[in-house]
């Protein structure tokens, strides 16, 4: 479970990019995370996955603190950053073996889910080329592998669709059905917002810094489009 | 015109933050407190270099050569920098995909990146000069014509070694980019280039000699070596406007000759210089490592991957190793030396001096080398995911320091071995010289990380400009530079007064301390700074 209790962080003393957010996403729940361009998406995931600190508040990843409890909390996430900057100099295949020796995952775990996940997003053939060499949507797909490969109880995604190709896009869909079924979470924001529609249990809609919407589907949308809620909200 | 100084202020703006201050942010400006102290120190020793020169020429009314003597430096300093830089300041850029897809010309992005490249040894030289043309103002009796030249010269000094390592750095370059093992070639190149530049350097009485031999006055000998460095004599002694102008003209002309040669094959080398092919292969194998293994691999894996920083890094651990060479066969030398330090010894007692000479090179060779004081800001926007790992921020830093530590010891290994086994040593002294070459790269690396943690520069273009420009990069050569100098003056000392065993222990033991200061500031300050930083 992830509970976000009275978040709130500002830039420099002054811009508020988060302002008390509160909210919990259930095991077994993939949960989106919907905002336009600088709503504060960002540095909320950020802010859960632990690079970034935040003024106040409190986030518990499965009861134990972000802030107090760092390395056990980082040790059940995976995060998949919007713009994947990785190490370039690297190989795909030492860039993902990398990640898992840092979760230190057993060679036979590993083994199978490199495989799994390489075969899905179609780049087994391309694992023993250096990174610099591969487009924005194969190194999404590298970061996905690496965030996958050690089994995370909770995979949280920054614009997780961004760059990928239709197949990938779908592949994702079905690796975060696999996880719901698992009893896993699933956090991502995203600007698609009739991917959030289908595949999200619930949602969280955020603007300038402050939650305006939070809850299932139904809750959020009522016989409305969610592209019309959010569209209202903005307005 | 409009748009090329909007371009220019585009690529300046994060490099010049460390000149604008921000009054409304305190801790920011506590941070540059550091960097101007030094930077003012420097400049102080200089002004005192240059007094100390200026009074004995002065009476003979000789006083100018300090300013082409200076220049001279200056120079060949601001070259030695360019020589292995320039390759990656040039080309393979982070802005290139932008830069040349506006509608500007290929001409125009390439003078953007010799002009930053010009503004930093602009600044890089004017921390040289400046107190020698103040230190000469004050001692010499000048007129309005010392200042107008002066400034010219300040403005004009960096343009030739930039114009020559700009040369260099195409060649290099444009050599290395047609090989796959493109990084590997541009080392051997920059390496080779570099040898004959200390060959030179070397030989340079009977260059000089020979360039003399037709020359009738000291001015002439200059000019003949070094142009800027006699034009400015020449100004200064004798001011003809018809001569400023001359030299403002080839120097200015060099500069657009340069920009406007170099910009014809411009774009074909950088785009080469990018091409890497996908490998399509079915068989992969995964490995599994320790944390801290897989940590200092990641870290090799940068190291090797960036000429700029290998050569940087291999410098000054290969000139320890050719002292080291030079003190095991050459002797001679060596002892002059030692008597030249006011020691009044016999050759027997030389040798038994070689621990503290052993010692005295290994502070060398790791003082001048610092491979951390660019680790954290390589890391980029890739940064994040080091902090978003489930690894402690201590031992990520540890394994940046011991991943350089581990790049330096075997050359610092290798010179022991030489001189264990030319010279005698006993059991004790070998055991505190190795305690020594182990503490020493510590210290080095640790200052290092220290300093780029505080002075991170998370969005640099390119590799040289973390390498060799960065605030941290510079802080730490010079505080390596100082730490050697204190270390050569406590050796010296300790060894008149307590022997050469009693001066390893005394030293061994105070960097013993220094370097349990280092660690618990590391796990406690540097942490704080390692994770308050946000990419």
């Amino acid at each position: 479970m992830i509970e976000i209790k009275n978040v709130s962080k500002s830039y420099g003393g002054k811009t508020k990019a988060l302002n008390n957010i509160n909210f919990t996403v259930n095991d077994g729940e993939v949960f989106g995370f919907i905002g336009h361009n600088g709503a504060g998406k960002t540095t909320l995931i950020k802010s859960i996955v632990g690079i970034h600190d935040f003024d106040e508040g409190e986030i518990l990843i499965n009861g134990k603190s972000i802030k107090t409890d760092t390395l056990e909390c980082k040790k059940e996430m995976a995060y998949v950053p919007d713009n994947p900057e990785l190490y370039e100099n690297m190989k795909a295949i030492d860039y993902i073996d990398f990640i898992c020796d840092m979760y230190e995952v057993s060679e036979e775990v590993r083994e199978k889910n490199i495989k799994k996940y390489a075969k899905m997003f179609e780049i087994e053939d391309k694992l023993n080329s250096p990174i610099s060499s591969f487009s924005h949507g194969m190194k999404q797909k590298v970061a996905l592998i690496s965030a996958l490969a050690h089994d995370p109880k909770v995979l949280i995604m920054d614009e997780p669709f961004v760059g990928l190709d239709p197949k990938a896009v779908f592949d994702v869909k079905e690796v975060m059905q696999e996880m719901l079924k698992e009893g896993k979470i699933v956090f991502f924001s995203t600007h698609i917002l009739d991917v959030a529609e289908k595949l999200c249990s619930r949602v969280a809609i955020i603007k300038k810094g402050e939650l305006v919407k939070v809850g299932t589907m139904k809750e959020v949308k009522g016989d409305k489009s969610l592209e019309k809620v959010f569209l209202d909200l903005e307005a | 015109m409009k748009k090329y100084i909007s371009l220019i202020k585009a690529c300046f703006t994060s490099e010049m933050s460390l000149f604008i201050i921000n009054n409304k942010n305190k801790n920011k400006k506590q941070s540059k407190a550091v960097p101007i102290f030094i930077y003012c120190l420097i400049m102080l020793c200089f002004f005192a270099y240059a007094n100390m020169f200026i009074d004995p020429l002065k009476q003979s009314n000789l006083a100018f050569i300090v300013l082409s003597l200076f220049v001279f430096l200056t120079a060949i300093l601001t070259l030695i920098e360019g020589i292995y830089k320039t390759g990656s300041l040039l080309f393979n850029c982070k802005d290139d995909d932008l830069l040349l897809s506006l509608p500007i010309k290929r001409s125009t992005v390439l003078f953007v990146r010799i002009f930053k490249f010009y503004i930093f040894e602009l600044l890089y030289n004017t921390v040289f000069m400046l107190p020698v043309i103040v230190a000469y103002a004050i001692r010499v009796d000048v007129d309005w014509t010392f200042y107008l030249t002066s400034f010219f010269m300040i403005l004009l000094l960096p343009v030739i070694p930039i114009v020559i390592s700009c040369i260099i750095g195409v060649i290099t370059s444009g050599l290395s980019s047609r090989f796959k093992y493109k990084n590997l070639v541009q080392i051997i190149i920059t390496t080779i280039f570099f040898v004959g530049l200390m060959y030179v350097s070397l030989n340079l009485q009977d260059i000089i000699k020979r360039l003399t031999e037709n020359a009738s006055s000291l001015n002439e000998i200059i000019t003949k070596i070094y142009y800027p460095a006699g034009a400015f004599v020449n100004l200064v002694t004798d001011f003809k406007v018809v001569d400023l102008l001359i030299f403002i003209g080839i120097n200015v002309g060099l500069f657009a000759l340069i920009v406007f040669l170099i910009s014809k094959i411009y774009f074909k080398i950088n785009s080469r210089t990018k091409s890497i092919s996908v490998v399509y292969k079915k068989d992969y194998k995964v490995k599994t490592n320790s944390v801290m293994n897989a940590l200092i691999k990641k870290e090799w894996k940068r190291f090797t991957n960036s000429p700029v920083f290998i050569t940087n890094a291999g410098l000054g651990l290969v000139l320890y190793l050719i002292m080291c060479i030079l003190v095991a066969v050459n002797f001679d030398m060596f002892s002059g030396l030692i008597a030249s330090q006011g020691f009044k010894i016999t050759e027997a007692e030389v040798v038994k001096y070689i621990p503290i000479v052993s010692v005295a090179l290994i502070a060398g060779g790791s003082f001048l080398t610092s491979i951390t004081s660019s680790m954290i800001s390589l890391e980029g926007k890739s940064f994040n995911i080091l902090k978003s790992l489930p690894v402690s921020t201590s031992k990520l830093i540890l394994a940046k320091v011991l991943s350089a530590v581990l790049v330096m010891l075997p050359f610092i290994f290798i010179g022991n071995a030489i001189l264990f086994i030319k010279y005698d040593f006993t059991i004790l002294q070998m055991l505190l010289v190795l305690a020594v070459s182990v503490i020493l790269p510590l210290i080095s690396e640790l200052i290092g990380i220290i300093m780029n943690l505080k002075y991170p520069k998370m969005d640099a273009e390119s590799d040289a400009e973390v390498v060799k420009q960065s605030t941290s990069a510079t802080i730490s050569v010079f505080v390596g530079m100082g730490l050697l100098g204190l270390t050569l003056y406590g050796l010296f000392k300790f060894l008149k007064m307590y022997g050469t065993d009693m001066t390893l222990l005394i030293i061994t033991g105070i960097y013993a301390v220094i370097l349990g200061l280092l660690l618990l500031y590391m796990k406690n300050k540097s942490v704080e700074e390692f994770n308050s930083i946000n990419v």
